[in-house]
This record gives structure tokens, C-alpha cells and sequence, in this order.
């Protein structure tokens, strides 16, 4: 066992429909990478990241875990959704794409910016997807790393 | 370049009066207070200078560094240029030329309106959204505490400042410009002075986050002044009557309800802008800003007084007549507009109205400089928490058990110190 360097874990529920909260889970994650030392654009970068993803579960699906790992080097954002899943990964991915509804759009989400925003602001991006089940994204982000 | 004292601070505790109760740290929006040893004590690097301590302190113990109107002797030539929240202190019967004729009695040779100078900002502003389609919002520099949180705490969103100076700025810019050649008189010798109910105003005079020296030399509060002027207009009603018929000063329509929140937006005929007031509302909006969300939104204008700048802590009147009264102004001035496009857009390519330099975050407060070690405090600082009681009492001296976990875990403070965490645990390792 024994990791060969520290890691800060911390766990966020967010649930389906809550829009009370929206971003608040995005917003604790921000300030622990600044109490971190993280630099500003890594710490915008997992801002964005982070409101996204939590929009997404308030928005579509049931419930989910938001995991925030932090070690010297990098940041990983896990969310694992009980929800509907998606049904075409690909299409999903598509910019500008959005199954938002009309009030969804009214409250300002929904421009179809989620996911392809996520993976843009990414340095690796993984998805996955079961109908009926739910989604993953795991999503690390290096610290100092450079995006183009 | 000399880098002004970014922790210089504008509000400050009286020892002497300060009881150490916890109204002001409760208030404080950054958590930058602690009452240690029976007295209240604010930490440099998170204070944001917005008053809130100001406002709800019963004993009178936090003030204000503004200027005094006996400092400004120092001056051969004084120029007061007043923020338009000074129309609506003095009710309804008092008309804005009388203000200012009342404030030149007081003792200043000068004065000037500030109105023209703010529908001049907002035509430079669109001038500047049309230019610079990217990013979005850009946010208004206008409120020196919105300049201040975002240097702070949002350090990423600093180039989303509109780098465009303020009306008090841009105003004090031209009269030093032509001022002194028109009187003959050395430019040091004359003195300019801002008159604001705003606390924050001193702190971009002595440490502008844009320019390498302020062309302000001061700032008055309205409640220091507020006696002499009412004193003046009362002695003047004859005086009063000749400026309803012969108006010396035309206010712009535009600028008149600057001071209201939403007021620097209104005259945008070609841009989408939202206006927040409030502190703790600015940083909600600020929030949204860093995860990316309101792109669609061309101009962010955030005041932290409620209701925007008339709702400043150093105003006399209470800021519901004052808006009041502001509103009856802005329908009387109507959409009149008293300057040229045309003009604006000249002295705006001259780079007249910009700032000298970007607006430049100031260091965070990280944990630990060391990664590693930083990842260590944040985990004690987790374990920490989940033993105090949340209840968020402040007898520790903290405002709430986040921020004392966090003090502990820095090294400033120690779990004895919550009354609540039992002896028989307070003597585990």
C-alpha cells in the first residue's frame, strides 16, 4: 500500500434537480485548489470542469458522487452518476449539441457547452456510459500543464 | 515600476473602542477578522476593504481612513469633484447646482460635476465592447472592492476587468491636464479631492491596482462634510433661487443615476449588461464567472454597497430616500446627453481614458508554498473540522469551525481553543 506521495481526497454528493445548489460542490472544490497553492489557470480550468459536471448531474441524472483527488502535479475530478446514461457518446460530445430543456435554458445552462467544454479544458478525458445506468467521467488535469 | 503596498487598507479597528464582541467578524465576507485577547483584529491579506465591519460595529470602533478637509490647506488651489451620490443627500427641494455652489463656499475653489464624466465612461465602455468581442463578461472597474476581491480571489477573472479608468479618475485626469496651465499655478500646488460616501475610494488613491499614481490626491467622506455643506446651503437660499433660474452646470441624463445599482450600464444601447449589488451577491456572481457561466453577458457591472455606491457606508442620508431622491434627478435629466460620441472617441483612442497598466492578482494564501505539504494541512485541516461542533459560535476568537480548522491547521491557533471540543479529547495527540 502506502502512496509514494499525498494525496487530498474529499467527496462531494450532488443531487439530480437540485438547483438550489447549483455549483455548490464546484465552488468547495475551487477553494481547496487555491488553499492548495494551485495556480490560477489550472484552478479555472478545474472550475469550469467542475461547474460543468455538476450541472450536468443536477440536470439529468438522479444523484452522483463528485471525488476530487489532489496531488503535487495534478488534479483528478471523478463523477459518477446514477442517471439515464447517455445514449450516443459521440453525438453527446458534439459541440453545441444539448437536450437542455427550455427552462434549462432560461436559468442560462444548457448552451450545449457541457461536455465538449469538459474535455476541452482537460488534459485527459475519459467517458463512459451505460443506458439506464449512469456515467462516468474521469478527468485529470495537470497542474501547470499547458493547453493550446 | 514601484508596486504600491497591495495590503494597504483603508478600514481600520480603534483598539480603544473595540470591545471584542463578534458582530464585525460575523459580517466580514472573507472571514478576515479574528478577536483574540478581547479585541478584534483584521488580517491584511484577506481584507477586501468593503466596510461591512463598518456598518454593523455598535461601538463605533471601525473607521476609516479618509482625508480631512483641515489636510487640504496644504493645497494653494482646491478642486473638489464630488460622486453624484452627493445629489441625494439633501432631499427633494435641493437641487444639484446648489450642491455644488454650497461645496465652493465651503472652501473649495472648484467644483466639479461628475455626471458628464460618467456618461463619457460609458460610451468608452461600449466603444471598448464593440473592439473586443472576447472574453466575456468583461466587469466594471468602477467599484475599487470589486477590484480588490477579484485580485484576491479570483485571481483568474483579472483580465476580465474592463481596462477603462472611472469617472473620479478620468475626471481628475483632465482637470490636472488643463488646470494648471490655465491658471498658472504649479500642478502640485493644486489639490483634488474626491467627495464620496465610499471607504474604498482612499485605497485606489493611495494604492491604484491600475495606474502608477492616482490623479486624485484625496478622499472626503460625505459625513464629514455633510455639516459645512448643509450649513452653507441654509445660509444661501438667495443664492439657491438665482441657480434654479440660471443653471451654471448641465447634468447628464446618462450619468445622473450612476450611482444607483445598474446605473453605469444604462446608457449601453448596443451591449447586454447585468448589474450586481451587494457583497456577498458580487462574489456569487464572481463565482459563476470563474466556472465560465454568463458568457452570453457583454459587461458585468458589481457593486458591493447594496444598491450600488448610493448605498455607501459614509453617506448621510439612508440609501432609500437617497435612491429615491437620485431617481426623481434621473427623470428630470432625462436621456440628456451632454457629451460628443465623437469626442469620447478620440480621447478613448489616445488611450486617454485607459488604465496604465492591467490589473495584476495579488499572491494567494495558499496552505503551504510546498505542494506536498500544503496536500498535508488541507487533510488536517478536513480532520480538524469534522471534530469541532459546527456551531459556529465564534467564541474561539474565529468566525466559524471552517475557518478555525483552517487557522489550526496553519499554525495560528490551537483546538483548545473551542469551548465545545471536550478535556478528555483535547489531550489526545
Amino acid at each position: 500500500m502506502g502512496e509514494a506521495e499525498p494525496v487530498f481526497r474529499r467527496d462531494f454528493p450532488v443531487k439530480g434537480g437540485d438547483f438550489a445548489k447549483a455549483g455548490a460542490a464546484a465552488c468547495e472544490i475551487k477553494e481547496i485548489l487555491k488553499d492548495l497553492g494551485i495556480d490560477a489557470p489550472t484552478v479555472r480550468r478545474a472550475a469550469i470542469i467542475a461547474y460543468e459536471a455538476e450541472m450536468n448531474v443536477i440536470m439529468y441524472a438522479w444523484e452522483a458522487r463528485m471525488a476530487l483527488a489532489v496531488s503535487p502535479g495534478e488534479v483528478r475530478l471523478t463523477v459518477d452518476d446514477r442517471g439515464p446514461g447517455i445514449a450516443d457518446v459521440p453525438l453527446a460530445m458534439t459541440e453545441g449539441y444539448s437536450t437542455a430543456t427550455a427552462e434549462m435554458r432560461e436559468l442560462g445552462f444548457g448552451a450545449g457547452m457541457g461536455l465538449p467544454n469538459i474535455k476541452r479544458n482537460a488534459d485527459v478525458f475519459a467517458i463512459d456510459s451505460e443506458v439506464g445506468r449512469g456515467t462516468r467521467l474521469d478527468i485529470t488535469i495537470r497542474t501547470n500543464g499547458h493547453k493550446p | 515600476m514601484s508596486t504600491p503596498d497591495m495590503n494597504y487598507h483603508a478600514i481600520h479597528i480603534t483598539k480603544d473602542k473595540c470591545i471584542g464582541c463578534v458582530h464585525c467578524m460575523s459580517a466580514c465576507p472573507t472571514r478576515a477578522i479574528r478577536v483574540s485577547g478581547g479585541k478584534a483584529r483584521i488580517i491584511d491579506q484577506l481584507c477586501i476593504d468593503c466596510a461591512e465591519c463598518l456598518r454593523v460595529c455598535p461601538h463605533d470602533a471601525v473607521h476609516s481612513h479618509t482625508t480631512s478637509f483641515a489636510s487640504l490647506e496644504a493645497f494653494e488651489y482646491k478642486v473638489a469633484i464630488p460622486s453624484t451620490v452627493i445629489y441625494g443627500q439633501f432631499g427633494s427641494s435641493v437641487l444639484p447646482n446648489e450642491i455644488l455652489s454650497a461645496l465652493r463656499r465651503v472652501g473649495f475653489n472648484e467644483v466639479y460635476d461628475l455626471s458628464s464624466i460618467c456618461e463619457l465612461n460609458c460610451a468608452a465602455t461600449e466603444e471598448y465592447l464593440h473592439e473586443h468581442p472576447r472574453p466575456r463578461p468583461f466587469i466594471t472597474a468602477t467599484c475599487p472592492v470589486v477590484v480588490r476581491i477579484i485580485q484576491r480571489r479570483y485571481p483568474s477573472l483579472c483580465a476580465q476587468i474592463l481596462p477603462i479608468e472611472p469617472p473620479r479618475e478620468i475626471a481628475a485626469k483632465i482637470i490636472r491636464t488643463i488646470l494648471p496651465k490655465a491658471l498658472g499655478i504649479a500642478p502640485e500646488k493644486i489639490g483634488i479631492i474626491h467627495i464620496t460616501p465610499c471607504p474604498a475610494k482612499v485605497v485606489s488613491i493611495n494604492s491604484p491596482a491600475t495606474l502608477s499614481k492616482s490623479y486624485l490626491d484625496g478622499a472626503i467622506s460625505i459625513r464629514d462634510i455633510f455639516p459645512q455643506v448643509l450649513k452653507a446651503l441654509r445660509k444661501s437660499e438667495e443664492d439657491a433661487l438665482m441657480r434654479h433660474l440660471f443653471p451654471e452646470t448641465l447634468f447628464s441624463g446618462i450619468g445622473m443615476g450612476w450611482s444607483l445599482s445598474g446605473g453605469e450600464v444604462r446608457g449601453l444601447k448596443r451591449h447586454r449588461a447585468v448589474a450586481v449589488s451587494g457583497v456577498v451577491d458580487t462574489m456569487r456572481v464572481l463565482d459563476q464567472v470563474e466556472g465560465g457561466l454568463l458568457q452570453d453577458i457583454d459587461l458585468l457591472e458589481c457593486t458591493v454597497c447594496p444598491d450600488g455606491c448610493v448605498g455607501g457606508p459614509l453617506g448621510v442620508e439612508n440609501r432609500f430616500l437617497a435612491k429615491s431622491r437620485v431617481l426623481e434627478l434621473v427623470a428630470a435629466a432625462g436621456e440628456h446627453a451632454v457629451v460628443d460620441q465623437k469626442d469620447v472617441s478620440r480621447l478613448y483612442h489616445k488611450n486617454f481614458l485607459s488604465f496604465d497598466h492591467p490589473v495584476a492578482p495579488v499572491e494567494s494564501r495558499p496552505l503551504d508554498r510546498d505542494p506536498a505539504a500544503a496536500i498535508e494541512k488541507a487533510k488536517l485541516r478536513e480532520k480538524l473540522a469534522a471534530e469541532l461542533p459546527q456551531r459556529d459560535c465564534g467564541v474561539c476568537g474565529a468566525p466559524d469551525c471552517r475557518t478555525l480548522a483552517d487557522d489550526i491547521a496553519r499554525g495560528y491557533a490551537g483546538i483548545e481553543d473551542c469551548p465545545f471540543v471536550t478535556p478528555a479529547k483535547k489531550e489526545k495527540p
